[in-house]
């Protein structure tokens, strides 16, 4: 009490110290934030990824570019030893690109409905049912999605100018799925056919068409051997396995988290710099009464101790503030059918993390000024004007 | 006699800068009786001040002895200068040095809770020392609400809370009219015929000295003389 007494004495400048701290805190939170959040869509894509191998056509242009590939591969990628099953998929892109997006882009995913059972990854529907052999016209939503498209089970959605039955809405996985439509592949093939030239449509047999495969394989197979034999026996595809994912998004991870984190710490460090310098103020200010409690009695330790605690607490209640402003923004931010919905993730470790280094912060940056104060000689202090 | 402060031969040397300094003790000694009231006059500069802040431990000579309470403590450091400051001696300023934040018995109590004491304990003795001094209906007032000689009154309670031996006033009654400074140096009298508690005043009020059991002159650092 004494404390927070002695702290708003000076009212303004603890107040533009703690709002300083507390800028500092809301930065940390709100980038890290992201972080956590591709951090955990990562996390989730390795899981996703991790007992199967992706299969791409090679023969065309750039690794990025969507080359449609024939369904014929399929039994050439079977043959490989160790697969025990290549399913055709189909994605198509939700909006074009050019939409202001976050994070993932937003997928129309067409998979052959026989192969269901060989997905190892648990998807689990929050309402409706799965699609099933047969459907037609029917998708499942994303939980992410699930508001900007109006979807409801029974109801329909619209999917790039096509009306779709929704008939299931899957639980959130913090992944890929959260921004993904499910619908059968010929459905996905006759949304791809409107986006080909009407020569290039005619020249297809777009039952044929994929975009890729997936490919699942027996539990004692190695994902990352499979995918290197894979190339290595059939031509023109690329094989991914979740290695080369983790190696991709990996390195990319990391430099995208020290960026994030370095800024946030940044601006964390300048209103560490204002602790110290409302901190050295106030040892100053109040140097005449450090030689009185000198004077009745009070060791070193006993105003070395006052001090660190007033910046401490300068500190821990800018830090509080930042970490609930911060939560609050993404509270608002994060709301579901936003369009940055998905964007942050606000974690137990980073909220703990960001308050316990603003606290650390506060009471490095408040040590000096109060070991200056605790080693004033009181005589002198005491004939401070 | 069985005295409470002796000192002898102090000397104290303040460097301004480079080839600049003042001797403010050139071999200072003087004996303080148990239980006496004693004034210290003399002009600005004599060394009174840095006399009775080496002898009440807030400072450290640079040669001579000091015995305190029947303890050498000239050659005292850090803590242990701390301690026998905060347990044995009481002081009083003249600006009245009351801390601003705090009301009249949270800075009583201070001083208590730096000796040791509990919260509580700090508290009580705080409460009833301020009634001593005639303020018990001002005790959760802070400084700013109190008239001068109130808040001297308070630091007189403050200097006492911890039972000091020895209580030291710096100039305690140069911010004060005559009245109320006549009014000061009466409680500290009463206490002092009361309590036993010994009192070393610094000041340039002869009216004070008059109160007092003797009166120490300085000048130039040594005493001069001693009269009655």
């Amino acid at each position: 009490m004494r404390i927070l007494r002695d702290i708003f004495r000076r009212r303004l400048r603890s107040s533009l110290t703690i709002f300083g701290i507390a800028i500092g805190v809301f930065a940390l939170v709100m980038l890290g934030s992201v972080a956590e959040s591709m951090n955990r869509m990562v996390e989730g894509g390795t899981e996703y990824y991790a007992e199967k191998v992706m299969v791409s056509d090679d023969s065309g242009a750039g690794s990025m570019s969507v080359t449609p590939m024939s369904l014929s591969m399929i039994e050439r990628i079977e043959e490989v030893e160790g697969v025990s099953r290549a399913s055709a998929s189909l994605s198509v892109l939700l909006d074009d690109l050019g939409a202001v997006q976050m994070g993932m882009p937003a997928l129309i995913i067409g998979s052959d409905l026989r192969d269901r059972g060989f997905e190892t990854f648990p998807l689990t529907l929050a309402e409706g049912r799965d699609l099933e052999p047969g459907d037609r016209r029917a998708a499942v939503v994303g939980a992410d999605l699930v508001t900007r498209l109006e979807a409801e089970v029974g109801g329909e959605v619209e999917l790039r100018g096509e009306t779709f039955e929704v008939v299931g809405i899957l639980g959130k996985t913090l992944t890929t799925p959260d921004s993904t439509v499910y619908v059968p592949l010929a459905d996905a093939q006759d949304l791809f056919a409107e986006q080909l030239t009407a020569p290039v449509r005619e020249a297809l047999d777009i039952r044929d068409v994929a975009t890729g495969l997936v490919v699942f394989h027996a539990e004692d197979v190695d994902s990352d051997e499979l995918a290197a034999r894979i190339e290595a026996e059939v031509a023109d595809v690329r094989a991914v396995g979740p290695g080369a994912f983790e190696e991709q998004i990996g390195s990319m991870m990391g430099i995208f988290n020290s960026v994030i984190f370095g800024v946030g710490m940044i601006a964390l460090v300048v209103g560490g710099l204002s602790v110290v310098n409302t901190m050295t103020m106030s040892v100053a200010e109040r140097t005449r009464e450090i030689g009185v409690r000198k004077a009745v009695g009070g060791s070193d330790g006993a105003i070395m101790r006052r001090f660190l605690g007033e910046s401490a607490l300068i500190s821990t209640l800018g830090g509080g503030a930042g970490l609930a402003l911060g939560a609050l923004a993404i509270g608002a931010l994060d709301a579901p059918g936003s369009a940055m919905a998905g964007t942050f993730l606000l974690s137990a470790r980073l909220a703990a993390g960001s308050l316990a280094f603003a606290v650390a912060l506060g009471v490095l940056a408040g040590a000096w000024p109060a070991w200056h104060a605790a080693r004033l000689n009181p005589v002198e202090a005491l004939r401070y004007e | 006699m069985d005295p409470i402060v002796t000192v002898a031969g102090l000397t104290k040397r303040y460097r301004l800068g480079k080839d600049n300094y003042v001797d403010a003790l050139r071999g200072a000694s003087l004996e303080i009786a148990r239980g006496e009231m004693v004034a210290i006059m003399g002009p600005s500069g004599s060394g009174k001040s840095t006399l009775m802040h080496i002898a009440g431990c807030l400072d450290r000579p640079d040669s001579g002895e000091v015995h305190l309470n029947g303890r050498r403590v000239d050659q005292l450091r850090g803590r242990a200068l701390t301690t026998v400051r905060g347990r044995e001696v009481g002081f009083i300023f003249q600006g009245f040095n009351l801390i601003p934040t705090m009301t009249a018995l949270e800075n009583v109590a201070l001083a208590a809770e730096y000796a040791g004491a509990s919260r509580r304990d700090a508290a009580d003795k705080a409460r009833s020392l301020l009634e001593l001094v005639g303020l018990a209906d001002r005790m959760r007032h802070a400084p700013t609400e109190l008239s001068g000689g109130q808040q001297q009154r308070v630091a007189i309670a403050r200097a006492l809370v911890n039972d000091p031996a020895i209580v030291m006033g710096d100039e305690p009654t140069g911010d004060l009219d005559t009245a109320t400074s006549a009014e000061i140096v009466g409680v500290m009298r009463e206490i002092n015929t009361e309590r036993g508690t010994t009192f070393v005043l610094v000041t340039h009020n002869p009216e004070v000295a008059e109160v007092c059991d003797r009166t120490i002159h300085m000048r130039d650092g040594i005493v001069e003389a001693v009269t009655a």
